[in-house]
C-alpha cells in the first residue's frame, strides 16, 4: 500500500481545521483496534479452526476480538474458505449491512485463487474481485496461530490507518459491482444503496459510478416485502 | 435500492409468519439455513435451505486421479474427516483387489476412534453453546485440540491428515506416540466426570433437551437415520459391530443405546461412545506394538494407475452415522462416478424438517445440534 494516500472526507476536514481532531482520530483508531467484533458466519471449512482460536487454548479474546452475531454490530467479516455462488450473495449482502469501518479477511487458499476447487463449477474463485479484502491468511486450512497472527497484523494496520478496504469499496464500486453482475446477472441488486452511502460519507470517487452502476439504476425495482411462499395445508375448521 | 423505492406490502392480519433461520445465525451449525413458518413461537412448517456449501465434489472427483481424490475427500465432512479418507481408501482397495497390511488396519482404526472422540467433543461443545452453557464449549474445544495435537504428530496435519491411501497408511506411528496417546486418554477419561457434572447432569441442559425432537424407532428407520441418532431410539445397530470392517471384529466394545429418541438421549449416546472410544484406543495401544509388518503395500504408479472396471459400495461408521462410498470404475485412471452416502444428508434435511414441526423456535437449534448434522457433507 502506498504511503501517499488520498486524504478524503472527514480526514480532509480535520486536516484543514482543528489539529486536535487528528489526535482524536488516533485515539479512535487505538481504541477501535482493541475491540474488534468478528462476524459469526462460517462460510466454509476454515471455520473449523475458529473455535480453537476463540476458546481457551489460543484465546482470541485477549486481543479484544469476540464473535458477534449480527452484521450491523460487527467489524470483521471473516470469509473462511471457499465461497460458493449462493454463499457469495449472502456475503455481499452481509458486508453491505455492516457499518463502516469494516474489514474483510480472506482465510484459506480458496479465497485467494480457488484452492482445491479451482475447477469446481459452483464456487467463486477470487474473492477480491467481488469484495475489497484487507488481509489474506493462506493455508488449507490455516492453523489457529496463523489466524491470530493475521488478526494481529490487521490490528496493526488499523492502528496505522492502513486498513482502508471499505473506502475502496465505495471509491471503486463500479468495478466490484461489475464483477458481481457478471456472476449473478444484470439485474443483481442489494437492499443497500451504496451510491447514496458513498455520497454521504464523502467517498464518491471518479470510479464510483460507471456503466455498471448505470445498469443497476436501470434495473432498479421496488424491493418486494417478504412473502409467505410456504404452502401450509388447510386446517379443518 | 433507494429507500423511497421500498413499498411495504400489506398482508391480511395473521399470527403466522415466516422466518429465515440462518445461514448467518448462531443457532445454525455451519453455513446452513432453514426457512420456518411459525404460529406464535411454534413451528408449523420447516424447509431446509441447503446448498450454501455446494462445491460439486462428486463431479470434481471424476476429474482427478484415484490417488488425487485422497486430498479431496476429507473436505467433505470437516469436523470428522478421517472416516472419509478411510472409506474412500477401502473402496479403491476393494476395486483394485488390494488389502492393507494388518498393521495399517490397526493404525486406521486408531485414527477413526481418535477422530470420533474429537468430533463428539466438538458436538457437545456446539450443543452446549445453544443451551447457553459456554463453559462446556470452551472445554470441549480445548480438549479436542489435544487430540488434534496427536493427529498432527501422527500425520502432519491438524484437521485434514491425508494420511490414508489405498494400500495402507503413509507412515508408521512415531516413536513414543502410543505413550503420549495413552497419557491423553488418561486425561480425557478423568475429564469425563467433569463433563458429566458440567453438562450431562446439568438441569439446564436436561430440561431443555428432554422430549425435544423425539422420534420413534420406526420413524428413524423410515427416514434413514443412522449412527448415534438411531441408537438413541433403542436400536443397537452399529456398522462397526454388525458389518465389521478393518479389525473391529477383534476389538471389544459395547454398542450404546438409549430408549427415548430425543435430544437428551442422542447426547447421552454420544457421551457413552466417548467412553467406548477410549476403551477401543486402549486396546489398540496395548496390541499395536505386537502387530508386525509394513504399513502399506506397493501400489502401481499413481499417475498411470488404472483401476479394474467394476463397482463397489463400502460403508463405515463415522461419528455422525453410516457413511458409504459407491464408486464405479470403467477401467480408467479416474473414477467414472463416485456417490457419497453421507449420514447428515438425511439428518439435516428430512429429519430436521420433520422433527422441527411442533417444536418451539428456540428448540430448533437444539434439534439441529443434537442430530449432529454436518452441513458441508449435506451439500458436498
Amino acid at each position: 500500500m502506498s504511503n501517499e494516500r488520498e486524504v478524503i472526507g472527514i480526514h480532509a476536514e480535520a486536516k484543514r481545521g482543528n489539529p486536535l481532531a487528528h489526535v482524536f482520530d488516533e485515539l479512535t483508531r487505538f481504541c477501535r483496534a482493541r475491540s474488534l467484533f468478528m462476524l459469526h458466519y462460517c462460510t466454509g471449512c476454515g471455520a473449523i479452526e475458529l473455535p480453537p482460536a476463540m476458546t481457551s487454548r489460543f484465546d482470541m479474546e485477549r486481543l479484544g476480538i469476540q464473535p458477534m452475531v449480527t452484521p450491523r454490530q460487527a467489524d470483521i467479516l471473516l470469509v473462511t474458505g471457499y465461497v460458493s455462488v449462493k454463499t457469495l450473495k449472502r456475503i455481499i449482502l452481509t458486508y453491505e449491512q455492516m457499518s463502516a469501518p469494516k474489514y474483510v479477511i480472506g482465510i484459506c487458499s480458496c479465497t485467494v485463487n480457488g484452492g482445491m476447487y479451482w475447477q469446481s463449477y459452483a464456487t467463486a474463485k477470487v474473492l477480491k474481485a467481488y469484495l475489497p479484502v484487507d488481509m489474506y491468511i493462506a493455508g488449507c486450512m490455516p492453523r489457529p496461530e496463523a489466524v491470530i497472527a493475521g488478526l494481529r497484523a490487521l490490528i496493526d494496520d488499523i492502528e496505522a490507518d492502513r486498513a482502508e478496504s471499505w473506502k475502496r469499496y465505495y471509491q471503486h464500486y463500479d468495478h466490484y459491482l461489475g464483477n458481481q453482475q457478471s456472476l449473478f446477472g444484470d439485474d443483481w441488486q442489494t437492499p443497500t444503496d451504496i451510491l447514496a452511502e458513498a455520497e454521504h460519507y464523502g467517498l464518491l470517487g471518479e470510479h464510483t459510478r460507471g456503466k455498471h452502476t448505470a445498469l443497476l439504476e436501470r434495473h432498479q425495482r421496488p424491493l418486494e416485502a417478504l412473502e409467505m411462499r410456504l404452502r401450509v395445508p388447510e386446517e379443518p375448521e | 435500492m433507494r429507500p423511497e423505492n421500498y413499498q411495504a406490502k400489506s398482508h391480511p392480519p395473521s399470527n403466522e409468519y415466516e422466518l429465515n433461520f440462518g445461514p448467518n445465525h448462531p443457532g445454525i451449525e455451519g453455513n446452513y439455513a432453514l426457512r420456518v413458518k411459525l404460529r406464535g413461537d411454534r413451528v408449523i412448517e420447516a424447509r431446509a435451505d441447503a446448498g450454501y456449501l455446494h462445491r460439486g465434489f462428486e463431479k470434481l472427483m471424476e476429474g482427478r486421479l484415484w490417488i488425487q481424490n485422497i486430498a479431496l475427500v476429507p473436505r467433505i465432512c470437516v469436523p470428522d474427516p478421517t472416516p472419509m479418507e478411510v472409506c474412500y481408501s477401502l473402496s479403491v482397495e476393494t476395486l483394485c483387489v488390494l488389502e492393507a497390511p494388518e498393521r495399517a488396519q490397526w493404525i486406521r482404526v486408531m485414527q477413526l476412534e481418535m477422530s470420533r472422540l474429537a468430533a463428539h467433543l466438538f458436538a457437545f461443545g456446539g450443543h452446549a453453546a445453544t443451551t447457553g452453557l459456554y463453559t462446556n464449549m470452551f472445554w470441549g474445544v480445548a480438549d479436542r485440540d489435544l487430540i488434534l495435537d496427536r493427529f498432527e504428530e501422527l500425520t502432519g496435519g491438524r484437521v485434514y491428515s491425508i494420511y490414508n491411501l489405498p494400500g495402507g497408511v503413509r507412515r508408521d506411528v512415531p516413536d513414543g506416540f502410543l505413550e503420549r496417546l495413552a497419557a491423553l486418554l488418561d486425561y480425557l477419561e478423568a475429564r469425563l466426570e467433569d463433563y458429566d457434572n458440567l453438562f450431562f447432569r446439568n438441569q439446564v441442559f436436561i430440561r431443555r433437551a428432554r422430549d425435544v425432537g423425539a422420534m420413534t424407532r420406526e420413524q428413524a428407520l423410515e427416514w434413514g437415520v443412522t449412527g448415534p441418532n438411531l441408537r438413541a431410539t433403542g436400536l443397537a445397530f452399529d456398522v462397526r459391530r454388525d458389518d465389521p470392517y478393518l479389525i473391529y471384529d477383534q476389538l471389544e466394545f459395547d454398542v450404546i443405546t438409549q430408549q427415548a429418541g430425543d435430544a437428551l438421549a442422542r447426547n447421552l449416546v454420544r457421551r457413552g461412545e466417548l467412553k467406548q472410544s477410549i476403551r477401543i484406543l486402549r486396546q489398540i495401544i496395548e496390541r499395536l506394538p505386537a502387530v508386525p509388518g509394513p504399513v502399506r503395500v506397493p501400489i502401481p504408479n499413481p499417475l498411470a494407475w488404472n483401476a479394474p472396471a467394476g463397482e463397489t459400495y463400502t460403508r463405515v461408521e463415522s461419528s455422525k452415522g453410516e457413511l458409504a462410498y459407491y464408486v464405479v470404475s470403467t477401467g480408467g485412471d479416474k473414477p467414472y462416478r463416485v456417490q457419497v452416502r453421507g449420514p447428515s444428508a438425511m439428518h439435516a434435511v428430512r429429519v430436521l424438517e420433520k422433527l422441527s414441526v411442533g417444536a418451539r423456535l428456540e428448540d430448533v437449534a437444539q434439534i439441529m445440534f443434537s442430530l449432529d448434522a454436518c452441513p458441508p457433507e449435506v451439500d458436498r
